[in-house]
């Protein structure tokens, strides 16, 4: 077993900083309130269908983009190709829903 | 990048996951999968929102859906992306007791996941007379949700083995990357739901 225990002394000569919990913490406690916001809106009721529709859209996609971001780390240097990757699966994703809501009851 | 000699020495690098090429082609080879799962289920919302209106006098979604338990499901799922990315700091840390323990918490969150799908989805089948063939919306709801229902059975077993190969092998730079794509693998299963509560669950209930 390769395990080194003795973690603390090699990591002090990479340019690899040992990010702390702070950070996905905040994004959690974000995506907790955004999924509240969501929830709410649509439990309260009474609102405009159109504006909640349009506002649950926003606080889906807030939400999975600090998550693709954050935790899957595509923010970070070096992910152009995986970024590349994620975008051309979202545009045929995007084109799929289009044609689904546009096009079948046409 | 980390040179090839610490990993001889029998030392693991900060993020043993990219030591290796084989590692890094790993991680990019994954993304790539992700692009086509984005694509996999983004024709199953399709679906979805193309027939979710087609109930053929079965329930419609704003009769069946329960907000408490999509809630409940989306805390469960949120929470253990979350304590898979604490793994994968774990893993950076080298420590490997810690990285097993969140792991078997991912794992034991994805149950309680699959827990209530599964009685959600009785629930609809016996008491709500909503099963697979009542409507062209039954057929895609169940299509949509169970698929994602799927991936989620599909990555408790994969993270389960990966504890067991962990107990056995202990993390080096072999085990680490397909600790890191499991991980990756999960959040994008939480990203998936995240779609799946806002268009199949509060959409249906807004109408």
């Amino acid at each position: 077993m390769s395990v080194d225990q003795h973690a603390d002394h090699d990591v002090i000569k990479h340019r690899h900083r040992s990010e702390g919990p702070q950070k996905h913490i905040i994004v959690f406690i974000f995506s907790i309130i955004l999924t509240v916001i969501a929830f709410a809106t649509v439990a309260a009721g009474g609102v405009n269908a159109t504006f909640t529709v349009i506002l649950l859209l926003i606080m889906a996609i807030l939400q999975v983009f600090m998550q693709l971001g954050y935790w899957m780390h595509l923010k970070d240097k070096g992910h152009l190709m995986p970024i590349l990757f994620m975008i051309f699966g979202f545009f045929v994703a995007g084109t799929a829903v289009i044609m689904a809501l546009y096009w079948v009851w046409w | 990048m980390t040179s090839h000699a610490e990993t001889v020495n029998g030392e693991l690098p900060h993020e043993p996951e990219k030591a290796t090429l084989e590692g890094r082609n790993k991680i990019l080879s994954f993304w790539l999968f992700l692009g086509g799962e984005a694509v996999l289920f983004g024709t199953l919302f399709a679906t979805f929102l193309a027939l979710r209106n087609q109930t053929n006098d079965g329930p419609t979604a704003n009769e069946l859906f329960q907000l408490p338990m999509t809630a409940a499901a989306t805390l469960i799922l949120l929470v253990s992306s979350l304590t898979s990315v604490f793994a994968i700091q774990a893993m950076h840390k080298h420590k490997v007791a810690a990285l097993r323990v969140w792991l078997m918490v991912t794992v034991v969150l994805g149950l309680g996941f699959l827990g209530l799908e599964i009685y959600e989805f009785a629930e609809y089948v016996t008491a709500e007379k909503f099963g697979m063939t009542t409507s062209a919306f039954s057929s895609a709801f169940y299509t949509l949700v169970g698929f994602h229902g799927a991936h989620v059975a599909f990555g408790v077993l994969w993270i389960s083995v990966l504890i067991g190969q962990l107990y056995k092998k202990g993390l080096t730079v072999v085990t680490a990357p397909k600790v890191y794509v499991s991980a990756m693998y999960w959040h994008f299963i939480d990203v998936v739901w995240v779609f799946i509560f806002t268009v199949v669950y509060l959409l249906g209930k807004v109408g």
